[in-house]
């Protein structure tokens, strides 16, 4: 059992997110989707099992285990620290399988840069699924911890998994997500993208404002934008970057609605997705055409790393503990 | 796999790339296709949402690009029946949507008649007349867009969106009417309140309606059905 101590800015649980915008409801999920895989890796859940765990944003929660359990922090650089029951301190290193005893309690701080990382627990968090996954939907408020953000006195479960030899590795940085004050996100054009919306939106920097949540990041600045009071709404996908008629862009995020009726004349790369989950207010941002082959080969660069990493903490946790990490590097 | 689409039928296919995991392809026969695709899943392919007369179908694109799916889709398309058999007329259901009409709750009926020029009773009268269409789901989860408004019924947004439109708000957008699930923002024109639940999880479908439902709006007093 996890007890939540101090909830921290906005602590949900996620997992990869549903797949049912066909009834209305955001795909969710971590918005960090690299962050997720690895840290899950790291304590050998497996892709497959879609385990939960908790996203933290900006500023981190306080969390009592009641358990002993195996954890990993990944994604932005948030401090952290764990306090045995005796009291004694020892440090937290993210990016790695960290054994947690019963009665410690770790703080996950702040972050200089970036927004959110993702807390794994072996065996992953226990709650409900809802249309197929564990994730929580703030809007709608359902799924994860009662629909909503972690709060003060909460308690979670989690699934408990055979208890294993932490995996003495940790992952390389460059398959870290990569984190402001400056972002360049590749993008793929839409038949909405005209000549003169593209030179606006592609020959300047954007910051991203202080509207930036979960359900879209508003970058500051403005473009030309075409208003068609009689268009039609369409399907939202992962990584649009929307235009409403003041000109503001915004790229969506996972709980955006799954619905939209302004032009989207960009769409970001999938590989380059995870990044969205670390856009930060006050980070600049540049949008960077490319070509479809392009994507593909910047999807296939970031899977494979991924890929290897997973592979060879699964080989850790089958009992090979000895193979070489190829891209989780042991110590 | 030939001759069984019409040349008009090819003529209105339009398959637009979005980003390199979504493919959206507009054709009249939008729904029968998500039927089929429902009933068949394509490898490699996500999710199928849909539009009017338009899917967007999310892929994996590391198991196959959008050039690959546009074929596997056109393949598809001209194997659908002539008659789509997955909408036959008789098969929809309708779902009768109690509606308070006016009041706190409808606070534009007024603005609304008086744009159609009509009395509130005989716009009430002429809204309830009509069955609307579950075109399709989106928005928020149970929000439907529904067709099959006149002319005379089709109200402009509001210029600004209200910043919180109270959840079973009957609201008139553009071509569409439809119900809010939940408290959200929204520029449509409210023009009645009801009390049928959108979206609930404690039942077994938690949304009452799906693409292809009829839909009738019927007037009663508040407090009761009528």
């Amino acid at each position: 059992m996890i007890e939540v101590i101090r909830p921290g800015m906005q602590s949900t649980v996620q997992d990869a997110g549903r797949r049912v915008r066909a009834l209305g409801v955001p795909a969710g999920g971590a918005a960090d989707g690299a962050a997720r895989r690895l840290a899950n890796a790291l304590v050998g859940n497996a892709p497959e099992s879609r385990a939960a765990g908790l996203e933290v944003t900006l500023a981190g929660p306080t969390l009592l285990f009641h358990a002993a359990a195996l954890v990993s922090l990944c994604g932005a650089p948030f401090g952290g620290a764990l306090v045995g029951a005796d009291g004694a301190g020892r440090p937290f290193a993210p990016w790695r399988a960290v054994p947690v005893r019963a009665g410690d309690r770790l703080s996950i701080g702040g972050t200089p840069a970036g927004a959110r990382a993702f807390l794994a627990v072996r065996g992953g968090l226990d709650v409900p699924e809802v249309f197929g996954s564990r994730g929580t939907d703030l809007r709608s408020a359902f799924g994860g911890m009662q629909g909503r953000a972690l709060r003060a006195g909460d308690r979670l479960a989690w699934s408990s998994l055979p208890p294993v030899r932490p995996a003495r590795a940790f992952v390389s940085p460059e398959l870290r997500t990569p984190v402001g004050p400056d972002h360049t996100l590749r993008v793929q054009v839409t038949p909405d993208g005209t000549p003169d919306l593209l030179a606006a939106l592609t020959g300047q920097t954007f910051t991203v404002s202080a509207q930036a949540d979960r359900m879209g990041a508003r970058l500051g600045g403005v473009v030309a934008a075409p208003h068609d009071p009689a268009r039609a709404s369409v399907p939202n996908v992962p990584g649009m970057v929307q235009v409403p008629p003041y000109g503001q862009p915004i790229v969506l995020l996972p709980d955006a609605g799954t619905h939209g009726g302004y032009p989207t004349p960009l769409v970001v790369i999938s590989a380059d997705l995870p990044r969205l989950g670390q856009l930060r207010p006050g980070d600049r941002v540049t949008l960077q055409p490319v070509t479809a082959a392009q994507a593909r080969a910047a999807l296939w660069a970031h899977e494979r790393g991924l890929r290897q990493a997973e592979w060879a903490l699964r080989h850790w946790y089958a009992g090979a503990g000895s193979a070489p990490l190829c891209c989780a590097h042991a110590d | 796999m030939s001759g069984e689409m019409s040349g008009a039928d090819f003529d209105s296919l339009v398959f637009t790339c979005l980003g390199d995991a979504a493919l959206s392809v507009g054709t009249p026969r939008a729904r029968a296709l998500l039927a089929d695709l429902r009933d068949t899943p394509l490898p490699g392919v996500l999710e199928v949402v849909p539009a009017l007369a338009q899917l967007t179908v999310l892929f994996d694109p590391l198991q196959l690009d959008a050039a690959q799916l546009e074929a596997a889709l056109r393949g598809r398309l001209a194997g659908l029946p002539e008659r789509p058999a997955h909408e036959p007329a008789g098969a929809a259901r309708t779902l009768v949507v109690p509606v308070v009409f006016g009041g706190a709750g409808g606070p534009d009926l007024e603005w609304c008649a008086a744009h159609a020029g009509l009395t509130v009773g005989a716009f009430v009268s002429a809204l309830c007349a009509q069955t609307l269409e579950v075109a399709f789901l989106g928005f928020t989860p149970g929000f439907a867009f529904l067709t099959g408004l006149p002319p005379f019924l089709r109200m402009p947004r509001l210029d600004a969106p209200r910043a919180q439109v109270p959840a079973g708000s009957v609201a008139l957008g553009g071509p569409w009417a439809g119900v809010y699930p939940s408290g959200t923002p929204g520029g449509w024109r409210i023009v009645g309140h009801t009390d049928l639940s959108l979206f609930d999880l404690s039942r077994p479908e938690p949304v009452p309606w799906r693409a292809g439902d009829r839909v009738q709006f019927r007037a009663v007093t508040a407090g009761g059905e009528g």
